[in-house]
Parts: structure tokens; C-alpha cells; sequence
């Protein structure tokens, strides 16, 4: 390989194939960017300051930790070593190559720089390859930090790059995984071997230091749900009539809990006429809202368009790739002025949809943005770079990148200002109020408009002393309600408050709990086998769930990044903490394998289990397999007695799933078919579904 | 000892979850009837009818409706 003209060769590592494409681009001088290909692997030469530049790209973690002891039904384990992936993980086979390439790139580089995300992974995934695959050259590694992958701040991070990599970031990273390993591993052996002891039927099951307490909190809350009993109470409400409209007035205890003071509340005021005894006007500021940090945006697109947090998080990755955005993955809801708010609002100004809205921004004389509490010592807020797509954006992309660039501008707006009127009505000696709520000054309101969740109830002018019509009184009888099921969005809300897992990990593991089975739905229900995970925990292992400790561990693990704790003691104290539990489960694995045994094949049937048969009325309906064509069709419990012959041909591609809804048209049960490529589609399977004429007549 | 309902591990008729639904179906009935004039039994039927009702009160209303022991119990509550 050849040199620059007296230059140096420096290997460049990014974390994604995006970002160095985007790293090379910005800081070649000379010519055009060359993309090479070792082996396959995508890398590039740029020049720069006549030094010659490769730029590589790892691919998330190339390395991680596996135990030593590598039979999957060996528990307790506790020597581990940091493995490249390939070697212990399935379907890591393109690891080897990217390692190889690294490997034998390095050998040419004088100089090296860290240019992976700027965050506790991207410190572990830069540390662990200079380390491993690099001979060791993570102590002479530069490192270049920033939030965005603009070329102007590519170029400017790469001139002022630091001495060194953050060895106590990457540390209290290797700590993480190495304690993640540790429980998931040895909780997740010892609960799959004893119930395939017990069975003789392999099925994992899994738990680990974040996933139990965060399946805790499911399950507690199921239980609540489960064991609520609905108490009465009664409203009561009078119709008001006031020029021509009809106006809702609600009594002045908003619940009754007792039927026959209800009553006597309608008996007394129904027939009289109502006067205005108190006209109450008042007006409150609502602040702009906070730029965005991770959480806020995945609870936000929750809310607003149903995005998963791990949707949210995977769309904003791509963004961030793109140049669009800061870097996502920031606790940080604070913008500091360094990151230029007129040049980012003069070019979003580009933007026909912003031009309006950014004007105005820039016609004031200082921009101070509302900021939020919380920060990151490694990156802002998530801003808008002000770049334009390059390409046309997906239609969630271009979702999610709106919303960025209008709470981006929102953060500098005024207050709203919100009127409320709450008017008291006297009937027949009792009070009732009506109320109404205004927008009258819009604020930042008017930059974050389509996402802005405020109605208006408009109330006429009415006087103090005016006497109004009551054209009727009326009782509602309603119940307490259970508490609501959380959705992913309100999971990873509650694991931030806990202190449970990080901004990068949270999403996934809520993912993890719903591909082991242990829950399901977006309005998220626990199985039996969740259930039985969490009890089977609690009762013999309870200090593995309990939040205090995770919680505890997470601000140990902090604490190493600071420089203020070892990453050794943090360990060994997590070893001393699991030995105990380990060889509690081991002493009653028997007993442990039984109650997991029975609750995967209750689990299995129920993911099998259509609904009632329809013809006979008593059987199960059940997704069953023909031992002899193999094929999968619906046939009734009640055929093995000889009682019902009931059976449905099915598709025959595709994953099945009982919707436990039953079809509008004739009542039967509904399954859901879900093949790749195709959107989800729900099936009748009664051959004599009046759907089914629907499509016959076209 | 087996749960009459769900056939998990139980100390007495119930495992601790419909234990649990049990026991807040009982300490309830007292708020229904500082509410309105209604028997154990009919109590029961409006739980079990009401679709905000846990899956598992439900299940232990049907077996206290369906066993002549949670209809003694009922007259006694009823006697109260």
C-alpha cells in the first residue's frame, strides 16, 4: 500500500458502514472518495493534510462477552472472556469478515482514531476491536467526538480531536455487558435446563438483570387488573340551555357513592330553573415544551403516530446516519448555543413547510430555548442539523424528522396563553359548573401545531345573577375503572423512572419479552409463562427482580464511568449477590422444571387454541398438523372422543395467530395471518361466511 | 393441594391470584352495599356481568355462584 506524499496513514473506525461513508466524504481534500472492498467489507481512502486516511466502519459489536464454559446446560458460570462474535453467536458469521478486514487494514496505520458514537457503546464497540483486532492499539488511539454527522462538524472534530479514547466510559461499558452476561446467562441456563430436565423438551427461557424487574412490573400490574372488582358511584349532570344551545353543567362532587343521594340530587333540581351565581375567568401560560431526549421522542411518536420506542429509535439511527439529526441516543434535554441556532433555522427555512415558522424565529433578536432538566455530559438534545434530505424519505422518516424540526422550533417560541371559565350554576340548592378552555394567545403553539393535543369548549357570554333554563337533570351510573395495561411506550417510562437499564438498552428488552412469549398485544398482556417466570423467581430467587438492587448496580456502573469505582469490585459484588441464588435454583431445579414444564405447554396451547367450536359448542378449536400430508388445518377437541368432526382447510404459508376475536358477520373465531411482504390480514375460516359471499359477487 | 380454578399450587382452594380475587371480591361487596340495596348473589351476577371486572374475580364469582358453600356464605354475609 501506498503512503501520502509524506504523510501518514491513519485508520479511521466508525461504528456503521453510513458513517463512514459520510466520515470520508467530509474530510477528503483531494479527488474523489474511494470506496474499496476488502473481502467484501466496505472501507474508504480520503486524504487529508497529506496524510492518507482509511476509514472503516465496525458493525455494532464485533466482540462480546461469552463464558468459558460453553455447554448451555453448565450453571453457575462465572469466567467469561470478550469473544469475537462470530465465534458464539449464531447468525454472527459477517463479523468474521469485518474483523479480518480491520485486522489486516491496522497493520498499515501509523495513527489511529476512534470515531465510533460518542456514548457508552460506542466507547466498548472502539475499545474491544483497537484492542482485539488492532494488537492492542486502543492506549495510543485518538479520538474524535461529536453529535452530528454533518461535514462542517465531522471536519472540525476531526482537527480538534482529543488525545485519547475514554477509557473509564469503555470500561464501565465492558462492565455492563460483563454483568448482563453474567445474570442473563447463568438465570436463563438454570430456568431452561431444569425445565427441559423435566420435559426432556428444549425451550429457552430467559431472564436477566433489567428484563426480570421490568416483567415485575407487568406482572404486578396484570395482577391488579385481574383481582380489580369495579365499585358503582353515579354522576350527575344538568342541560343547560343558554341562547339556542344546549350546554353539558357537571354537579359539583364529581362522584356520588351512594344510588339514593344521587336520586335525590336529580329529584331536587329537575323542573327548577338554574341561576349563574359565579363567572370565574382565568388565564394560565403554558410553557414551550423541552427538546427532545431519547425517551421523550419514543413516547412522543408513541403517542402520535404508535411507533414502538424501538421503532422510534431504529428511525431516528437512520436519520442521524443521514445527516438530518444530532445523535439520538442522548439523556440530554438541553441545547446549547455551540450548536447554532440561527444557522440551523436559516436552513431549515429552505424547507417551503418551515419558511413561515422560521422567519419568525429569526426576525427576534435572541433565541433562548426552553431547556429541561435533564443532561448528558456526552451530547445535546436531539436537534435538526438544518441538512435537507438527500433522498426521499420513508413516510415514517419524514414523520419523525418533522416532529424533531418543529419541537426544534417550538423550544424557542413564547408561552401559550390558555383561558378557562368555569361558571356556577345553582339548582334547587345545589351548585353545578360549566366549563369552557380557549387558546387565546397561540405561542409555540404555532410552530408544533400538528401535534399540538388542545380543544377548545367554546362557552357563550353569560352574567353572574342571569337566570337559565334546565331543560333536564339526569343520573350516569358508572364504575371505577382498573388501573390501565402499560404499552411500550409507558414500560420504558417506567423503567427510566426506576433507573433500570440505559436509553440504548430499554427498548430492547422490551422487545426480548415479547419474542420469548412472556407478553404480547400493544396494550401489553402477560402470559402464563411470564407469570410463571416472575412467581417462580419470586418465590426462590426474589432478590433477582428486586429494582433496588438493578437500580443500584446501574448507579455503580455510572459510577465506574466517573472514574469514582472499579469495574472489579463491581463484579465481584454482582458474583457475591448471584452465587446464593444460583445454587438455590440448582438445589430445586426438580420442583423449578415442573412448574416452567407445565406452564410452557399451557402456553403452547393457548397460542394453538382458535376458540369454542362453533358446531359442536363444547369442544376447543385447535391449530393441529396432519401426520400424514404434514399440513396445518383447524380441527375440534371433541374429535377425539368421537364426538365432533368438525375441521377447516388453512393457508398453508405464513404464521397463525388466534385473534380471540370473533367475526362480525357470523360469530365465529378470527385468525391472524401474517406472511412476509404482505400486510397482516385476518381470516374467517366458516366456509359458509356471508365475507365469503361478499367476494364471490365481487 | 391443587387451585380449584387454574390447578396451580394452592395452600387451600385457591392459589394465591384467585385467593387474592377472592378476598377483594368479599371486602368490595361492603362498598356496593354502603351503595345501593343488593344482595351477595345479585352482587355476584353484576360483577360477573360488568366488563371491567379481573378476569380472575370473575372466575371465582362463577365458583362461589355455582357451589352451594359460597351460597351458605352469601346467606350469612346476607344476615349481616
Amino acid at each position: 500500500m501506498t503512503q501520502g506524499l509524506g504523510g501518514k496513514t491513519i485508520l479511521i473506525l466508525c461504528e456503521k458502514p453510513d458513517a463512514a461513508a459520510r466520515l470520508a466524504k467530509a474530510l477528503n481534500e483531494a479527488g474523489k472518495v474511494r470506496e474499496k472492498r476488502l473481502n467484501g467489507v466496505p472501507y474508504y481512502e480520503s486524504s487529508r493534510n497529506g496524510d492518507r486516511l482509511i476509514i472503516i466502519s465496525a458493525l455494532g459489536h464485533l466482540y462480546t462477552v461469552a463464558p468459558k464454559i460453553e455447554d448451555r446446560d453448565v450453571y453457575p458460570v462465572f469466567d467469561f472472556y470478550w469473544a469475537p462474535r462470530y465465534k458464539v453467536e449464531r447468525n454472527s458469521g459477517q463479523t468474521r469478515k469485518w474483523i479480518e478486514a480491520i485486522s489486516k487494514l491496522s497493520k498499515d496505520a501509523q495513527e489511529y482514531v476512534l470515531a465510533t458514537d460518542y456514548d457508552i457503546e460506542g466507547a466498548t464497540i472502539g475499545y474491544t476491536v483497537l484492542k482485539y483486532a488492532c494488537g492492542g492499539k486502543d492506549a495510543e488511539a485518538k479520538r474524535m467526538k461529536f453529535s452530528t454527522l454533518t461535514a462542517d462538524e465531522l471536519r472540525k472534530s476531526y482537527e480538534e480531536m482529543l488525545p485519547h479514547i475514554e477509557f473509564s466510559t469503555a470500561e464501565a461499558g465492558m462492565c455492563r455487558h460483563l454483568i448482563d452476561a453474567l445474570y442473563g446467562i447463568n438465570l436463563s441456563r438454570a430456568m431452561t435446563t431444569a425445565a427441559k430436565r423435566w420435559s426432556g423438551r428444549y425451550a429457552t427461557i430467559s431472564t436477566g438483570r433489567v428484563q426480570g424487574p421490568t416483567l415485575k412490573f407487568l406482572v404486578e400490574r396484570e395482577k391488579e387488573i385481574n383481582t380489580f372488582v369495579p365499585t358503582p358511584y353515579w354522576t350527575v349532570k344538568a342541560l343547560i340551555q343558554i341562547g339556542g344551545s344546549t350546554y353539558e353543567a357537571e354537579y359539583e362532587k364529581k362522584a356520588i357513592w351512594n344510588l339514593e343521594e344521587a336520586n335525590s340530587i336529580v329529584k331536587a333540581c329537575s323542573g327548577k330553573l338554574g341561576t349563574v351565581t359565579r363567572v370565574d375567568v382565568r388565564k394560565t401560560k403554558q410553557k414551550p415544551p423541552t427538546p427532545f431526549d431519547l425517551s421523550s421522542l419514543q413516547t412522543e411518536a408513541y403517542s402520535l403516530f404508535k411507533y414502538t420506542p424501538r421503532r422510534t429509535s431504529n428511525i431516528a439511527e437512520r436519520l442521524y446516519l443521514e445527516a438530518l439529526i444530532s445523535y439520538p441516543r442522548t439523556s440530554s434535554q438541553k441545547l446549547p448555543p455551540a450548536i447554532g441556532y440561527r444557522n440551523i433555522l436559516e436552513a431549515l427555512g429552505r424547507h417551503p413547510s418551515y419558511k413561515g415558522l422560521t422567519s419568525d424565529l429569526l426576525e427576534r433578536g435572541d433565541l433562548v430555548p426552553n431547556e429541561g432538566a435533564k443532561s448528558d455530559p456526552a451530547h445535546p438534545a436531539i436537534y435538526p442539523t438544518g441538512n435537507m434530505p438527500e433522498r426521499v424519505l420513508s413516510e415514517p422518516e419524514r414523520r419523525l424528522w418533522d416532529l424533531i424540526v418543529r419541537r426544534f422550533m417550538a423550544v424557542f417560541g413564547e408561552p401559550a396563553i390558555r383561558q378557562s371559565v368555569k361558571v356556577t350554576v345553582e339548582i334547587g340548592g345545589h351548585l353545578f359548573y360549566l366549563r369552557g378552555r380557549q387558546i387565546v394567545e397561540e405561542g409555540w403553539m404555532r410552530f408544533y401545531k400538528p401535534y399540538v393535543r388542545f380543544e377548545d369548549v367554546l362557552l357563550p357570554q353569560i352574567e353572574e345573577g342571569e337566570k337559565v333554563k334546565v331543560e333536564g337533570v339526569v343520573r350516569e351510573d358508572k364504575f371505577t375503572k382498573p388501573p390501565p395495561r402499560y404499552n411500550p411506550s409507558s414500560l420504558l417510562k417506567r423503567m427510566e423512572k426506576e433507573g433500570i437499564g440505559t436509553k440504548a438498552t430499554r427498548a430492547d428488552i422490551i422487545e426480548t419479552l415479547y419474542k420469548r412469549g412472556y407478553i404480547s398485544g400493544e396494550s401489553i398482556v402477560v402470559s402464563n409463562l411470564g407469570f410463571d417466570v416472575i412467581e417462580i423467581l419470586s418465590g426462590y430467587c426474589p432478590q433477582v427482580i428486586s429494582v433496588d438492587f438493578t437500580r443500584d448496580l446501574e448507579e455503580k456502573m455510572e459510577m465506574i464511568q466517573i472514574g469514582s469505582e472499579k469495574m472489579e469490585s463491581v463484579v465481584n459484588r454482582a458474583i457475591r449477590h448471584l452465587k446464593p441464588v444460583l445454587e438455590a435454583l440448582k438445589s430445586r431445579e426438580t420442583e423449578i422444571g415442573k412448574a416452567l414444564s407445565e406452564s410452557i405447554r399451557k402456553t403452547r396451547m393457548d397460542e394453538r387454541t382458535v376458540g369454542q367450536c362453533p358446531v359442536c359448542g363444547t369442544g376447543k378449536l385447535l391449530i393441529l398438523r396432519s401426520r400424514r400430508t404434514k399440513k396445518r388445518f383447524i380441527g375440534c377437541t371433541n374429535f377425539f372422543e368421537g364426538l365432533c368432526k368438525a375441521s377447516f382447510p388453512l393457508p398453508q404459508k405464513g404464521t397463525l395467530k388466534p385473534l380471540r376475536k370473533n367475526c362480525k358477520l357470523c360469530g365465529w373465531p378470527l385468525i391472524q395471518v401474517r406472511s412476509r411482504g404482505r400486510r397482516p390480514w385476518n381470516l374467517c375460516f366458516n366456509p359458509e361466511c356471508p365475507s365469503k359471499e361478499r367476494v364471490k359477487q365481487g | 393441594m391443587k387451585c380449584e380454578i387454574c390447578g396451580r399450587r394452592a395452600e387451600s382452594r385457591f392459589c394465591e391470584l384467585h385467593r387474592k380475587a377472592e378476598e377483594n371480591l368479599r371486602e368490595k361487596y361492603e362498598e356496593w352495599k354502603k351503595a345501593m340495596d343488593i344482595c351477595w348473589e345479585d352482587y355476584l351476577r353484576e360483577v360477573l356481568k360488568n366488563p371491567m371486572t379481573g378476569l380472575w374475580v370473575k372466575e371465582v364469582a362463577r365458583v362461589l355462584l355455582a357451589s352451594p358453600e359460597g351460597k351458605e356464605a352469601s346467606s350469612t354475609q346476607k344476615k349481616v
